[in-house]
């Protein structure tokens, strides 16, 4: 029996005591796209693992136990914020006894903070759906808000590690740097995507359109987290006939069938799209990822003329 | 590019001269017309030296933005050095701050104006949860069951805790059916858990009855820990280190279970007339859709002995009771359609052993008696709304005095929204002398603040 509790002892502290001078900083972040983000910023000083893989819808990442250990060993989490991880990430968090990244703990870096947000409710109220109080947190799909998220984040690294400050700003300088490249030219290809109406099935969609100057006009669901009914499909169908929509758009982690009638019956262009790094196999990474997207709704919006 | 950034900075401080005119502070309740037409022309006079000064500032700044896009050194080097933009950066650096300065100082009263405070802002999270039943039994007939109206209040008591309860409404009365503080800060990944709550036994125990994949608890659970796994007392909780999730909770109580009628909840004892409690759980993640959560439970009373309740002697020996569990739950969940497919199988079984009064009161006879009981269901995420499933109940008597029972529960779930849900069962019961077709319709919904629990998975 000693020695049973002797081996669990020493195996404990075996664990405990993993920190040594060349560890390096256990960074967790909610989704791939803010993974890559913390492995450009952080470098080689950092560790980065994503609880999301980039398939899942980010108000329903399953909530696994593992991910509780992740978060324990974690030195500073990051989020995309608003509410977006609401359904997984608080509670997590609360199973992973990690003081240091609970909510407004020194290692919580929530991305959001320089974020402009979009379609912040003035009126909280469950009859309008699933609200997030403190706007739409899909920000990710926005190269420019992206931006505003990796100064967050080098922001957030600064803050717990302040001595290697100059290796967090050099790369943030470098990531920004090559995201204006890329921003510039993605402007420059979405010309043609300029006032094209579309539809989405929740409201992933709006930092995108807002960007790159299309215009939403509704989503399936009736409002944000609440699935259609067959009166408000027959009303969105009018709709979209109404005011001519070009595009329906079905974030891959929503069923396809409704939205593939809805295109087939307004005639409307259906464009399948990822919401996060990872989400197809084309987009390996950010830039990936505004890629794919941008040149699926191109060819859907150029092969439709 | 720096014409742009040029508007940017215009734009940004004519926003701020906006801001200070709308949210500079009105005048104190009772001010006369003159005082406030003073005040007026106060502010209008503020209002212009101010623009006065931008305009002043605009021009410095380009001034500087054309000396800068003159180059300054040329044909020194190839890459422009950062001392041969210096003087006139820096200048432009000074000066942004002094104008970014000077702007947060003329708004800064009005946003801690705009700022309110208000005593009710630490008051708890609050949610009200409506559970209502329609049945219809065959032998028992029909009948309308406002089951329950649970509050729940939730907040963070300080950095080292946090604390929450469910009150609950029902037609017997109300009832604290949880209030609990809760440690966050502990070191070693410990977490203490005191007051009343729901113990860490087995899975489904911990449930509030809302909160079930079914209409009904198991009697699987209500006989054998007696309804929730309700209990005053302390837990201790370790997560273990290891790369593989580990928990191993230890808890110590007066009584477990809301309804468990062996024990008196409410009188001081020895300590060998607690409840104790140990419980490891892990996670087994089979490939990222599929995985296992397992757990064993074991509650161990030294002592159950005789107690008076509401002027009642209630015969015990003084023995021990045992109660363990296993639970297994198996989850599909395809990661990029969570929300509208997957599938889950929970089984729990229990094992009870104790020496229960198989006599009557005038003439006790006690017996060492062990006892069974199991439950299994399993159900499908069919869409995001229909959620249809299967529940299989078998239980001894604790007591081994009557037969055993079975119960076969199919049910529906519909989710109108994340906060309203519909749900039918049909029950065959298969009881001692209570052979019956049951069918019942629940209704639930959630007012207010909610949260996704980790214990609630």
């Amino acid at each position: 029996m000693k020695r049973i509790v002797a081996s669990l002892l020493f195996l404990s502290f075996c664990c405990l005591g993993g920190t040594t001078a060349e560890a390096k900083i256990n960074v967790v972040a909610t989704i791939p796209d803010l993974a890559e983000f913390a492995r450009r910023i952080g470098g080689d000083l950092v560790d980065v693992s994503s609880l999301a893989t980039g398939v899942e819808d980010v108000h329903a990442v399953p909530m696994k136990p593992s991910f509780a250990v992740l978060l324990n060993r974690a030195d500073m989490v990051v989020l995309l914020g608003l509410e977006a991880e609401h359904a997984f990430l608080p509670a997590l968090l609360e199973a992973a006894r990690n003081p240091k990244i609970l909510r407004d703990g020194i290692g919580y870096i929530d991305c959001s903070k320089y974020v402009n947000v979009l379609e912040v409710p003035t009126r909280i109220d469950r009859a309008l759906g699933d609200q997030h109080p403190m706007g739409n947190p899909h920000y990710n799909l926005d190269p420019v808000s992206m931006k505003e998220a990796a100064r967050a984040m080098a922001d957030g690294f600064t803050q717990n590690y302040p001595e290697d400050e100059s290796t967090f700003k050099k790369n943030l300088d470098a990531l920004e740097a090559d995201l204006d490249t890329n921003i510039t030219r993605w402007e420059r290809e979405a010309a043609p995507l300029k006032g094209k109406k579309l539809v989405s099935y929740h409201p992933d969609m709006v930092y995108f359109a807002d960007r790159f100057g299309l215009e939403p006009a509704g989503t399936i669901e009736i409002r944000a987290g609440i699935d259609p009914t067959p009166g408000h499909i027959e009303d969105l169908i009018d709709r979209m006939r109404r005011e001519k929509v070009d595009i329906v758009v079905r974030e891959r982690h929503y069923p396809a069938g409704l939205a593939e009638t809805i295109a087939q019956r307004t005639g409307a262009k259906l464009v399948e799209l990822p919401a996060m790094v990872g989400g197809v196999p084309q987009a390996k990474d950010y830039v990936g990822l505004i890629d794919y997207n941008l040149h699926a709704l191109l060819k859907a919006v150029q092969g439709g003329a | 590019m720096g014409f742009t950034l040029k508007n940017h900075r215009l734009l940004r401080i004519g926003l701020a001269v906006a801001i200070v005119g709308m949210l500079s502070p009105p005048g104190a309740y009772g001010q006369t017309a003159e005082d406030l037409q003073r005040d007026l022309k106060a502010m209008k006079a503020e209002l212009q030296q101010l623009q006065e000064k931008m305009k002043k500032q605009e021009e410095l700044i380009e001034r500087l933005s054309k000396q800068k896009a003159v180059p300054a050194q040329p044909a020194v080097s190839a890459a422009p050095t950062p001392a041969a933009a210096g003087p006139p950066a820096a200048e432009q650096e000074q000066l942004e701050r002094r104008v970014t300065e000077d702007i947060l100082r003329k708004i800064q009263p009005s946003l801690t104006a705009a700022n309110k405070t208000f005593p009710a802002q630490f008051n708890p999270a609050i949610g009200l949860i409506l559970d209502t039943v329609g049945s219809y039994k065959e032998n028992e007939r029909g009948n309308f069951e406002f089951r329950a109206a649970e509050l729940g209040l939730s907040a963070n008591i300080d950095p080292f805790a946090r604390g929450y309860a469910i009150i609950t409404g029902s037609s017997s009365g109300f009832d604290v059916e949880e209030a609990a503080i809760v440690t966050t800060s502990l070191p070693y990944n410990l977490t203490v858990k005191g007051g009343r709550f729901f113990a860490e036994f087995g899975r489904l125990s911990k449930f509030h009855d809302h909160d079930l994949p079914f209409v009904n608890r198991p009697v699987a659970l209500d006989r054998f820990v007696g309804g929730e796994s309700q209990a005053d007392g302390v837990e201790v909780s370790w997560l273990s280190p290891l790369s593989q999730y580990l928990t191993v909770t230890l808890g110590a109580y007066n009584k477990l279970g809301a309804d468990n009628q062996r024990v008196d909840n409410t009188v001081p004892r020895d300590f060998s007339k607690f409840t104790y409690l140990v419980r490891p759980a892990t996670f087994f993640s089979l490939t990222d859709s599929n995985s296992i959560d397992l757990g064993a439970s074991y509650a161990y009373t030294p002592k159950v002995d005789t107690f008076t309740q509401d002027g009642v002697e209630q015969l015990r020996n003084g023995k021990l009771r045992e109660l363990a569990g296993v639970d297994l739950t198996y989850r599909y969940t395809p990661l990029s359609q969570a929300q509208y497919r997957g599938l889950i199988w929970g089984t729990e079984a229990l094992y009870n052993r104790e020496d229960p009064n198989v006599g009557d009161d005038t003439t006790p006879v006690f017996r060492r008696r062990d006892a069974f009981s199991m439950y299994s269901y399993v159900e499908a995420r069919l869409t995001r709304r229909y959620y249809p499933g299967f529940l299989f109940d078998f239980a001894q008597d604790p007591n081994r005095i009557q037969g055993e029972t079975k119960a076969y529960s199919p049910y529906f779930t519909i989710w109108l929204s994340e906060f309203q849900r519909l749900r039918l069962q049909y029950t065959y019961n298969d009881e001692p002398q209570n052979h019956e077709n049951q069918f019942f319709v629940q209704w639930t919904a959630v007012l207010g603040s909610h949260v996704h629990g980790f214990r609630d998975r």
